[in-house]
């Protein structure tokens, strides 16, 4: 029978830090086996367990896209060591070659069929762009491109340092079928773009509400503000769709950790409309 | 078919159990009587109310080894540790706890994925249901009345004890538990008498009275959620509350567990092991925020996980009433009153 505690060993090919304050950085991993290479199918806004013996699990959304086989990547942010951090420090000291462990994938995932037709408007704060750049990798993908509206991006952190995949944002400012505002809280003396923080710079570009729907991910307080602008331009609480985090452990619905009233964040959730969330109770 | 033994050869039958194979039954402890894997028959007792604990450790254990690791300086050697499925039986569950297996098996077999370790250990577990002695009270803890259950019922058991003056009868419920007491040569085959007092008891089982409530499902799980928000509730609830979490430890229907690494001298195990809802750090994120920071907001969770959720995603509430949780609290929170109320309001 199958076990599904148990973690497939993954290589890990490749580490990129992602940022000039060193504590993120980008894991590149491939399947050891083939078998559980061809079994992993996943879709953007999903979610796995990595493991390190000795350290334990932690759950990290995927920050690849599934139209890029052959590897997965995760960009893991390195925790305090106050009260936790134990998985994520050990993954931030490995080097390339190391083998580790990975269950998954796990969780839904960004509704793509519900996505498809329409104009999509991604929003992303800070690190918390992990898995909307696996979507925005999926969407503009070859012959995905075709299913999909026009999209919008509007990604920001607090210094030009912090932004997470530079070249590949520089690649995608590049596109005709693709609008991207990046945005920095402070700009320094080498950032020529723009400043200011994500709820204002939603406000000035103000995508249209028409037949749109957007994804936000961000720290608590920049969604708190950026939801009042998405009101504001006409977004249904069904078109404005986010993924949640809670403390988790087995990624299955079996541990009972990271419910939100009838809710498992790990199986029913991550990814969530701002109506389905406000029928649970507020326990986030 | 209903079988029985003279209470004095009841070592010899535990005997016979213990031979065939893993065989779990109550044992006196110095905090009482708890369920044990059996090495030596003479320990086990029929004399105790009911169980500290609950018996859902024989198949869900309070730490179970998941993987056993080996830190190389190369590559971590990882086995999963192959799980034991031998026949097992466990004997002397009390009828509102041979209930709280259902329940558990919607969480665990029910939905989603099959959790591996807990079917394991309950396909190949015989369950041998014991009566609660209907000639007396039931204790003033106990609502299991409330769920529909009498002190004898024999539903959910294979094997169904009664207890008598000095007689143990037997009845095969299910095919497997007929198989189990057909094996048993040290059972005597019991006649039309022992039938008609076997009969008896489960009728008076009905009329052991126990605290009861009318709580439908449906509208207790509405009801919680409507009085989330009513934080003068939950925080009078919860007010004596030290968040020890003794009523999660003890309960038959807490599943809620922790998945940790412990290792030593290079070599250790990917071990789960129960948690408590009402522990601060069970949602405490490694950035440092936590959802439930309150003690208040923690024992809500719990109460709504039980009656609320629960039925939500599985129909039916996570409680049986054996009120194990109102006689372990150090600070006589019960969970009865609180629903009760709750319902009421």
């Amino acid at each position: 029978m199958e076990n599904p505690y148990i973690p497939m060993p993954m290589n890990v090919v490749k580490i990129t830090t992602e940022v000039d304050t060193n504590d993120i950085k980008t894991f590149r991993l491939t399947f050891v086996s083939k078998e559980d290479e061809e079994k992993f199918k996943y879709l953007p806004g999903q979610f796995g367990e990595l493991s390190i013996y000795g350290k334990g699990e932690s759950p990290i959304g995927i920050a690849s896209s599934p139209t890029d086989p052959g590897y997965v990547e995760f960009t893991v942010q390195r925790t305090g060591t106050f009260v936790g951090g134990m998985v994520t420090t050990a993954l931030h000291d490995l080097e390339e070659g190391a083998l580790i462990g990975l269950r998954g994938p796990l969780g839904n995932a960004w509704p793509i069929d519900f996505l498809a037709g329409k104009n999509v408007v991604v929003v992303g704060g800070g690190f918390a762009f992990t898995t909307l750049r696996s979507l925005i990798n999926y969407m503009i993908h070859g012959e995905n491109r075709k299913r999909f509206g026009d999209i919008t991006v509007v990604y920001g952190a607090r210094t030009p340092g912090l932004l997470l995949y530079k070249d590949e944002m520089a690649a995608w400012q590049k596109r005709k079928d693709l609008v991207m505002h990046v945005t920095v809280d402070r700009g320094d003396a080498s950032w020529k773009g723009r400043e200011g923080f994500v709820p204002t710079v939603c406000k000035e570009v103000a995508p249209s509400s028409k037949n749109a729907v957007t994804v936000i991910c961000g720290p608590p307080i920049m969604i708190k503000f950026t939801l009042p602008v998405f009101f504001d331009l006409g977004f249904s609480r069904e078109n404005i769709l986010t993924s949640l985090e809670m403390r988790m452990k087995c990624g299955i619905g079996k541990c009972g950790r990271c419910n939100v009233g009838n809710k498992y964040v790990c199986k029913d959730g991550p990814v969530f409309s701002l109506a389905q969330l406000e029928q649970l109770p507020r326990d986030y | 078919m209903l079988k029985k033994i003279a209470i004095d050869q009841f070592s010899e039958l535990v005997k016979a159990l213990a031979e065939r194979g893993p065989l779990y039954a109550p044992v006196k402890g110095k905090e009482g009587v708890v369920f044990q894997a059996i090495q030596n028959p003479a320990d086990v007792t029929l004399d105790f109310y009911n169980t500290v604990l609950s018996p859902k450790s024989v198949f869900f254990p309070q730490s179970e080894d998941m993987i056993r690791y080996r830190i190389t300086q190369g590559a971590t050697e990882a086995q999963p540790v192959p799980q034991d499925s031998r026949p097992a039986v466990i004997l002397g569950v009390r009828p509102c706890d041979v209930r709280s297996f259902e329940i558990m098996d919607r969480h665990f077999l029910g939905a989603g994925v099959i959790d591996p370790y807990w079917k394991s250990k309950r396909d190949n577990t015989t369950i041998i249901g014991y009566a609660f002695d209907v000639t007396a009270a039931a204790d003033p803890a106990d609502f299991y009345n409330t769920f529909g259950y009498g002190a004898a019922d024999p539903e959910g058991s294979d094997v169904f004890m009664v207890r008598t003056d000095k007689t143990l009868l037997l009845k095969g419920m299910t095919d497997r538990g007929k198989k189990l007491l057909d094996s048993m040569g040290v059972l005597q085959a019991a006649g039309g008498p022992d039938e008609k007092v076997f009969e008896e008891t489960v009728k008076k089982g009905k009329a052991v009275q126990t605290r009861s409530a009318k709580i439908d499902p449906q509208v207790i799980a509405k009801k919680l959620v409507s009085v989330f928000d009513n934080g003068e509730f939950w925080q009078k609830a919860a007010m004596a509350c030290i968040a020890c979490g003794a009523c999660t430890y003890v309960c038959p229907t807490c599943y809620c567990f922790d998945i940790s690494d412990e290792t030593l001298f290079k070599e250790g195990s990917r071990k789960r092991f129960w948690d408590a809802c009402t522990f601060t750090d069970f949602t405490l994120e490694a950035s440092g925020h936590n959802p439930r920071p309150r003690i208040f907001q923690r024992y809500r969770q719990k109460v709504c996980h039980k009656y609320s959720y629960h039925v939500d995603k599985y129909g039916c509430i996570s409680c049986v009433g054996c009120g194990r949780c109102t006689r372990v609290c150090p600070v006589n929170i019960d969970i009865f009153s609180i629903v009760d109320e709750a319902n009421k309001l």
